[in-house]
């Protein structure tokens, strides 16, 4: 998976996943929803390109974090909603938990005069 | 994590079958996000048309979201193989030519290999069924003057019992001596070959009976019940394998005898049809009109004693037996250890491992064209996997395609191998001399060994189906592409590697056709030997007599004499005779006088006991007086005829005629002759006596009434083919004596084809098969690579021929490159058969390993053959029109 260091927008995989299983935290989802809600609960700054959306989706749904089922969109159209499974909660949970920890010392090392 | 992976797998499984179903659904999400995004776009107040552009241009390339997607639910490795194999068999099968030599060259090399290391398996490393065999081991006493191998293995009663007993080195020790058994069936009189064997012998191989039992050490003893042993073979031939014969009483050699055991298949000690049990006797004195056993010692090494050990120990105990008996013992002598399988297999094993060594040569070269065949295919190809390359296929994708066709091609070269393996054992063993392995011996394939050569041209397949893939993975796609295949730099690395496969090939090929051609030449001098007689259109039997009735010389004359003159009447006999031996093999060792002559050193030559006929039959020609007459045979007259070399060597300078000769073995005989002096009364040019490759030794013929002893037959001269008087010759014996057994009977030539020239013609004619092979393999080779370099440079044929050269001119450029490449071949051929002319030179009669004539005879075939196959390429490169090779591509 390419990763581009000119476009801060891009996401690494690992933290992709993580927010794809965030975003599906409140309930079930479609890809679209998924891509819209990471880009406004991160104020515009983090933008998933669908190039690797719909793959990691999918990923995700073989290694059985997600589960997947059609169902009609708010505009009544058919589309596919993703939602945690109880493997995906824990794996959520611990990623978080995970992320919490090195980023917070990844600031610390930062914030070292 | 296991138990994820599983899970993964169990969904790719079950999205297997609804591959329709994830197609779909997948083109839905994709068309959902577009339509949300499109619509969103439009709700900022995008045009519709720009909102939809825009919605596409944001999701980028959609078949590669879709086919990245789409992969992850699917085998995808799998996928590919089966797809890179689908289109390796359509490319194969495009081109059925190149993938027929290099499946044809393969399974050759396979097969071959295969089965000549199955023979050697079975013949020379595991020839016997029994137990520990390899420390089995027989006792020779070699003469130290006699500068050839060989030497005395049988030992009289007490010399035996000594050498049993007082050694240090065997833990056991037993011996067998032959005997004819003759069995009356019926219809006539049969001989079995029966073997006599010693206590201990049943345990000493450890093998026990099929049916009924072994021996018991009781049997053995003087007085005992006498019973017998029979072969399994004997069994199934002439008691139809019936078990009832078990413990039933059989009338031999007169006598009554007990079967009380049939052995394994396997078993076959001293090829016996028969075993029969005798405790050896401290007495070397003829018992019954019988000639004392000659005891074949056989004994089993002790653990932890080598062969030198025990040669030590032997020779001690061998010097203190020869002070016992003199005559036995040649002045120097070697006491030797023979191992059991050099025993019986003896010189085949050199003929055996030559064989392996030229079909290592042609599996080699075989794996070299086929290592040529890829290499110059992978070239034409360049240009396709710059295609694929662009078009986006991985490098590890080409690579694997170009081993995946390799792959195709070895595995069907592997299983026509195994057929060719299974198919040439069967005609190898139907080739295979008789007499030459072990009665024990069975051939069979040899899994490992075939495995071997599968694993080896696989490896082969795959290294040279790699090297030019890796090649084309490394390189800039551009270049191919910009190279139209015009002049001879194409790919400049790869026409080094070829032409040094060539040279290689060619260089071997050189040294099968000169092993080749050296065993012909050997083969015709051996052919084209003066056997001193003429064997052809002779009938030849052995005539075992009854021993309780035929003792003395008037018993064998009385059996003999009417015989002779009722198979003389017969219509299509010419003449007949009596022989004690089978010519030109051998007669019966003695020492020798010459009256008046006091020789240094012991004299000794060879005798036989012919009747009046003897040089008719054989057509013997008479350099100096004459043969017996009529009355001189029948009168047991003191006459003898001696040959040539007895008269040069021990009569040099004088008249032979009339001179005397004293026999002194005669006087050893169960019938003895005393006081044996004859008077020489002819001398014949020399017949060969000691076989065809031997030297001939000294030789007399006396009247066969001298004596009752020794083994008797008959010689007949016939009009047409000597085995259509068979059976008129069998009915004459036993109208006769119905107790006599007629054995050993056929053409005189076939005895001579069967033990002299078969063991030369076997080895000739593989080694000529394996030549020629590998002629063919290299001349294909040479015209391959040579074709495909000439088909890349037809556009600078064609500049050339536009700018005024002849056809001529490009024949020889091609030819010319070639024949360079070639020439290299055949001189460095030239070296390395030098260099292991040794190992051929055992099997050469009369002609030297290095004849100048064969070697340079076959490197003007070589080239001559390699011209062939540059020239034909050439030749379609010079008659293209310039326009056309101009305009090729």
């Amino acid at each position: 998976m390419a990763i581009k260091k000119e476009s801060p927008g891009d996401l690494l995989q690992g933290t992709l996943d993580l927010l794809i299983l965030k975003s599906l935290a409140r309930g079930p989802m479609h890809g679209y929803g998924v891509a819209e809600w990471i880009h406004e609960s991160s104020q515009d700054v983090l933008r998933v390109e669908e190039g690797a959306l719909y793959p990691a989706l999918h990923r995700l749904e073989l290694r059985g974090l997600l589960s997947a089922e059609w169902g009609a969109s708010e505009n009544n159209r058919r589309a596919k909603y993703y939602a945690l499974t109880t493997a995906g909660r824990k794996q959520l949970a611990e990623e978080t938990e995970y992320w919490r920890r090195m980023s917070g010392a990844v600031a610390r090392v930062l914030q070292t005069a | 994590m296991a138990a994820e992976r599983l899970n993964r797998l169990w969904r790719r499984i079950k999205a297997l079958g609804k591959r329709g179903q994830l197609d779909r659904d997948l083109e839905d999400e994709v068309a959902f996000h577009l339509a949300m995004r499109e619509e969103k776009n439009r709700q900022a107040g995008i045009a519709a048309q720009e909102a939809r552009y825009a919605a596409r241009r944001q999701f980028g390339n959609t078949s590669g979201v879709k086919d990245k997607t789409r992969d992850l639910w699917t085998f995808l490795a799998l996928e590919t193989l089966w797809q890179d194999f689908t289109y390796a068999v359509r490319t194969i099968t495009k081109k059925p030519g190149f993938a027929t030599i290099a499946v044809v060259t393969l399974a050759l090399g396979i097969g071959a290999s295969t089965a000549i290391f199955s023979v050697i398996e079975s013949v020379l490393l595991e020839p016997f069924p029994y137990p520990d065999a390899r420390r089995f081991f027989s006792l020779e006493i070699h003469d130290a003057s006699q500068n050839r191998p060989g030497g005395r293995v049988q030992y009289v009663g007490p010399e035996y019992l000594d050498y049993a007993e007082k050694n240090h080195v065997f833990d056991r020790v037993i011996a067998n001596d032959s005997l004819d058994v003759l069995y009356d069936h019926g219809d006539g009189a049969e001989r079995f070959h029966g073997v006599v064997i010693t206590p201990g012998t049943f345990e000493f191989f450890g093998m026990p009976a099929l049916i009924g039992r072994v021996m018991q050490p009781a049997d053995y003893e003087p007085g005992a019940p006498p019973v017998f042993v029979l072969r399994y073979k004997t069994w199934v031939s002439h008691f139809a394998a019936d078990p009832g014969v078990l413990n039933k009483s059989f009338v031999l050699n007169g006598a009554p005898r007990a079967l009380v055991g049939v052995m394994p298949p396997r078993f076959a000690w001293g090829n016996g049809d028969l075993w029969v049990p005798e405790k050896p006797i401290r007495s070397a004195a003829p018992v019954d009109g019988r000639f004392p056993p000659a005891w074949y010692l056989i004994g089993h090494l002790k653990p932890g004693v080598t062969v030198r050990t025990a040669q030590a120990d032997l020779t001690v105990l061998a010097k203190q037996l020869a002070k016992i008996y003199p005559k036995d013992y040649p002045e120097h002598f070697a006491v030797e250890l023979v191992s059991f399988t050099d025993m019986v297999v003896g010189s085949f094993r050199t003929t055996l491992y030559l064989m392996l060594a030229a079909v290592a040569v042609l599996l080699l070269i075989g794996c070299g064209n086929v290592a040529n065949l890829l290499l110059a295919r992978a070239t034409t190809r360049e240009k396709e996997f710059a295609i694929r390359a662009t078009l986006g296929a991985s490098r590890w994708r080409l690579v694997r395609q170009l081993l995946v066709e390799s792959l195709l091609l070895a595995i069907c070269g592997g299983l026509l191998g195994i057929g060719l393996a299974w198919f040439g054992l069967r005609s190898l063993v139907a080739l295979v001399p008789p007499d030459m392995i072990a009665a024990e011996t069975v051939v069979r394939l040899n899994g490992p060994v075939l495995f071997f050569a599968l694993a080896l041209s696989m490896t082969t397949a795959l290294l040279f189906g790699l090297v030019p893939a890796l090649e084309a993975a490394r390189r800039d796609l551009n270049d191919p592409l910009r190279d139209t295949g015009k002049g001879a730099n194409g790919s400049f690395r790869h026409a080094r590697l070829r032409d040094a496969v060539v040279v290689l090939e060619v260089a071997l090929s050189l040294t099968l056709l000169v092993g080749a051609g050296l065993l012909t030449r050997s083969f015709v001098a051996l052919r084209a030997v003066d056997l001193g007689f003429q064997p052809d259109h002779v009938l030849t039997a052995r005539l075992p007599l009854p021993q309780d009735r035929y003792k003395t010389a008037k018993d064998v004359t009385g059996f003999y004499r009417p015989l002779l003159a009722r198979i003389k009447t017969l219509p299509g006999v010419i003449d007949v005779s009596e022989t004690s031996t089978l010519p030109p093999y051998g007669g019966i060792p003695s020492d020798i006088e010459v009256k008046g002559k006091t020789p240094t050193e012991k004299w000794n030559a060879v005798f036989e006991l012919p009747s009046e006929g003897y040089s008719r039959v054989l057509k013997t020609q008479f350099l100096q007086g004459r043969p017996f007459t009529d009355a001189e045979v029948n009168d047991a007259r003191r006459v003898a005829v001696i040959n040539e070399t007895l008269a040069r060597r021990y009569l040099a300078g004088e008249n032979p005629i009339g001179q005397r000769i004293r026999i002194n073995n005669l006087e050893n005989f169960p019938d003895p002759v005393s006081d044996p002096w004859f008077e020489v009364i002819g001398v014949v040019r020399d017949l060969l006596n000691d076989g065809v490759h031997r030297p001939i030794r000294p030789e007399i013929w006396i009247p066969y009434t001298i004596t009752g002893s020794a083994a008797r037959g008959i010689l007949v001269r016939t009009v047409g083919d000597p085995l259509g008087l068979l059976n008129a010759v069998r009915q004459e014996i036993w109208s006769t004596d119905r107790s006599v057994a007629v054995t050993l009977n056929g053409r005189l030539e076939d005895y001579i084809n069967s033990y002299d020239y078969s063991g030369p013609r076997f080895t000739l004619l593989l080694t000529s098969i394996f030549a020629s092979v590998g002629l063919i393999l290299v001349v294909t080779g040479v015209y391959s690579v040579v074709a495909y370099a000439t088909a890349r440079r037809t556009h600078e044929i064609g500049i050339r021929m536009a700018l005024g050269a002849d056809p001529g001119s490009a024949i020889k450029l091609v030819v010319g490159a070639g024949l360079r490449v070639i020439g290299v071949g055949i001189a460095i051929g030239v070296a390395g058969s030098l260099a292991v002319s040794r190992v051929i030179a055992g099997e050469l009669w009369q002609v030297s390993a290095r004849d100048p004539v064969t070697i340079v005879g076959v490197a003007v075939l070589l080239l001559l053959t390699g011209a062939v196959a540059c020239w034909i390429p050439a030749r379609r490169a010079s008659n293209i029109e310039p326009i056309l090779a101009l305009r090729h591509e």
